[in-house]
């Protein structure tokens, strides 16, 4: 039934879902864009652990500034060397959205053929690899053993959260970031530099998504295609954010979260349904909340509103 | 209208005349020049020495995904053997070179079956891998129905032995390997226990054929499937617990590959019911680097974590090829490099043997050159299904070794008997 184990899990792996879909929401937010290089912000961000680990770095606080700081320079970079130009040229939202499953396989490859070069460094399989900072020392209680890492990610993620809610609720660059996402061409008729919004927006979700990615290894485990796998049930907590709600998307993270552990344990112990249904569960629980009651009015987000636009089109 | 607009087009057939022409003088040209030195005079002196003949030998390895962390190290191992066996025929005075075309399949069915389309289409007729029985199964059909060879280095599962085949296996069955598990779990003493197992085709078929032999022996044996490709088994691992919990079980079987099985490790420490629970496993997660972390190497001490996996008994080659495999890549093969290594010659010297690049004269060679190949793997000799026929199996642990830890064999499984080093 439901032990503490589940319950932990849930709180965990919640924990970091949230981490990694905030960002996207936001991103989708202001940008519009479906991004898959958010992909790359995770795995790349848990490599960036791995490898400081590797070399001895063994202090979270310094493996996560370094790990944010790669995710948000490769936002970043992503910005000016496709998006941006590709935006100046007309493109729509769907060919951005194509530019970035390109950059998404792009930057898969080079994490390959880095580690490759790395293995050879290294001389230490790095494709799949569990990180862990040894200064973080485990907690008993009660007989049960709690990992540092647990709290150390309730810490991060309480930071995180702390940070991110007072830059966007209290100071003039998160006024700007979300006058952008209400309406960016009123936006910048009022004088918002939007393009220096838009990289502060990358550079923070890049960012946050890489961080995301380093507690996700530390908890589960880091392959080259860790972003990859994780992938579904992200879009799965923004989606019940309706790509557009930051609260509904942290909701998100704990529904998708305690679908996974406590839903499935529940129903494995009452119905004796396989563990190995779990992602089925998941996604059933993710329709459910869709079809019966849409976060954010009929359909939530995207597909509805596009339609809405071609009718007046027409 | 597509015959009228034919004929009505003379300019076309002058040009497909003239080209015809072109293409006949240069074939004619060719054979005539090329086919002089081998009509010569007998015992003339050949000026310019003829130019080697170059086979190819196709491979689809999980270079990602799933496999990756030992695709990758067995690519090195192709490589190796693909030297040596140039080295070896040039020494034999065979004027031949093989050439390796290495495709990633990802770990993933579709894409193997992807691969081995396309080195068809390159002509190639014989296929090192894929890895796992899954993927096997895929390519099957398409390998049959084509006439290309497939060895695959490392599929296991029982319900791919079928005679007559164009799949030879350089492994032995899992229905061996899951007799010799029995034997070990049985022999620790236990008779409840949970099989934690991959939901595919290995995973699936290794409980099954576990379960069977282990009821045999009197025990009884619990199977629990789990998803693969996730990225988290954290969920599944607190399902197992409370498995383990309710039946009362006092051991654990896990049939995994190494990084899922990692995982399930990893989060199994944590757990106050499965870290007193004694585990055992496979030769899926042998040779994973994350096992011999501190923290994880101490923790599959205490439990005494114990697995089997295929080896070939007591093979000086093997050693050799470990030290030599560690000092290129930093790394101990992982499991099933030998076999990947072998199978390179296999497939090379059936090539030779076969007299002719065809699919169907290869399927023939290959078990007569199994027969009297003896490899880093071992004696290579295959059974009426293109499996291995001789097949040992070791039964590995966690050891310290210094301030490190090793993988360390401590025991065999040999034709139905098994017998454990003394312990200290």
């Amino acid at each position: 039934m439901i032990g503490p184990t589940e319950v932990l899990n849930t709180i965990w792996i919640g924990i970091i879902y949230m981490i990694i879909a905030l960002p996207l929401t936001l991103s989708y937010k202001v940008t519009r864009i479906i991004n898959f290089v958010h992909i790359n912000f995770i795995t790349i961000g848990a490599y960036v652990g791995v490898i400081l680990f590797l070399l001895g770095v063994n202090s979270l606080l310094l493996v996560i500034p370094a790990s944010f700081l790669f995710g948000a320079a490769i936002a970043v970079l992503n910005h000016f060397i496709a998006f941006s130009p590709l935006e100046k040229r007309g493109a729509n939202p769907v060919i951005l959205m194509i530019a970035s499953l390109g950059l998404w396989i792009f930057y898969k490859y080079v994490v390959y053929a880095f580690l490759d070069l790395g293995q050879k460094v290294f001389r230490t399989n790095l494709f799949s690899v569990i990180p862990r900072a040894t200064s973080l020392p485990d907690v008993s209680v009660g007989g049960y053993v709690l990992s540092g890492h647990f709290f150390a990610a309730i810490l991060v993620a309480g930071v995180i959260l702390g940070v991110l809610y007072l830059l966007l609720s209290k100071t003039s660059v998160g006024r700007a970031i979300r006058a952008v996402a209400d309406n960016p061409t009123l936006a910048e008729i009022s004088g918002i530099p939007k393009e220096r919004v838009v990289s502060i927006t990358w550079a923070l979700c890049g960012g946050m998504a890489a961080v995301g990615g380093l507690l996700w290894a530390v908890f589960a485990i880091a392959t080259p295609e860790v972003g990859d796998a994780l992938i579904l049930q992200i879009f799965a907590v923004s989606v019940i954010g309706g790509l557009e709600s930051l609260l509904w998307t942290g909701i998100g993270a704990f529904i998708i979260s305690g679908a996974e552990n406590i839903l499935m344990s529940l129903l494995n112990a009452v119905l004796g349904v396989p563990v190995s249904f779990r992602p089925f569960i998941s996604f059933s629980a993710l329709l459910l909340i869709i079809l019966v009651k849409p976060p954010l009015g009929a359909g939530g987000g995207l597909p509805y509103r596009f339609k809405i636009v071609r009718h007046y089109k027409r | 209208m597509a015959e009228s607009g034919k004929l009505g087009n003379p300019l076309k057939l002058a040009a497909a005349l003239v080209l015809g022409l072109l293409l006949g003088i240069g074939a004619g040209y060719a054979l005539f020049s090329g086919g002089q030195p081998a009509t010569g005079p007998t015992g003339s002196p050949q000026l310019t020495p003829a130019p080697e003949t170059v086979f190819k030998i196709g491979f689809t390895i999980p270079l990602s995904g799933e496999l990756s962390s030992v695709g990758k190290l067995w690519e090195k191992a192709i490589y190796m053997a693909i030297e040596d066996l140039n080295e070896e025929v040039k020494a034999y005075g065979l004027n031949v070179r093989f050439e390796p075309v290495v495709l990633d399949d990802k770990t993933k069915e579709e894409d193997a079956l992807k691969n081995v389309q396309s080195l068809n289409q390159l002509g190639i007729k014989i296929v090192v891998g894929p890895a796992a029985s899954s993927q096997v199964k895929a390519v099957m059909n398409y390998a049959e129905s084509n006439k290309m060879v497939i060895i695959s280095p490392s599929s296991t599962a029982p319900t791919l032995a079928i005679p007559g085949d164009f799949v030879f296996r350089n492994t032995g069955s899992d229905a061996l390997q899951a007799k010799a598990l029995a034997a070990l779990v049985s022999h620790e003493g236990f008779s409840n226990v949970v099989v934690f197992h991959r939901d595919d085709e290995y995973g699936r078929a290794f409980a099954e054929f576990f379960a069977k032999e282990f009821s045999a022996l009197g025990g009884t044996a619990t199977s629990m499937p789990y998803a693969t490709g996730l990225s988290d088994y954290a969920s599944e691992v607190a399902g197992l617990s409370s498995k383990v919990q309710e039946l009362g079980a006092d051991a654990v079987v896990l049939i995994s590959f190494d990084t899922d099985g990692a995982n399930i490790l990893s989060h199994a420490k944590d757990d106050p019911v499965l870290s007193n629970t004694r585990w055992f496993s496979s030769e899926g997660i042998h040779g994973a680097s994350e096992l011999l972390q501190p923290e994880m190497a101490n923790f599959l001490m205490r439990i005494k974590f114990l697995g089997t996996r295929p080896v070939f008994r007591e093979n000086p080659l093997y050693k050799d090829f470990a030290e030599r495999f560690k000092k290129e890549t930093g790394d101990y093969p992982p499991v099933f490099t030998d076999k990947v290594y072998d199978a390179v010659f296999l497939a090379g010297w059936s090539i030779l043997r076969a007299g002719e690049y065809d699919g169907e004269a290869i399927k023939k060679a290959l078990p007569l050159v199994a027969e009297k190949f003896y490899g880093v793997s071992g004696w290579c000799i295959l059974d009426e299904n293109g499996d291995r026929l001789m097949q040992d199996y070791a039964i590995w642990g966690i050891a310290k070794s210094g301030d490190t830890f090793e993988f360390k064999d401590i025991g065999s499984w040999s034709a139905g008997a098994l017998t454990m080093e003394e312990e200290d």
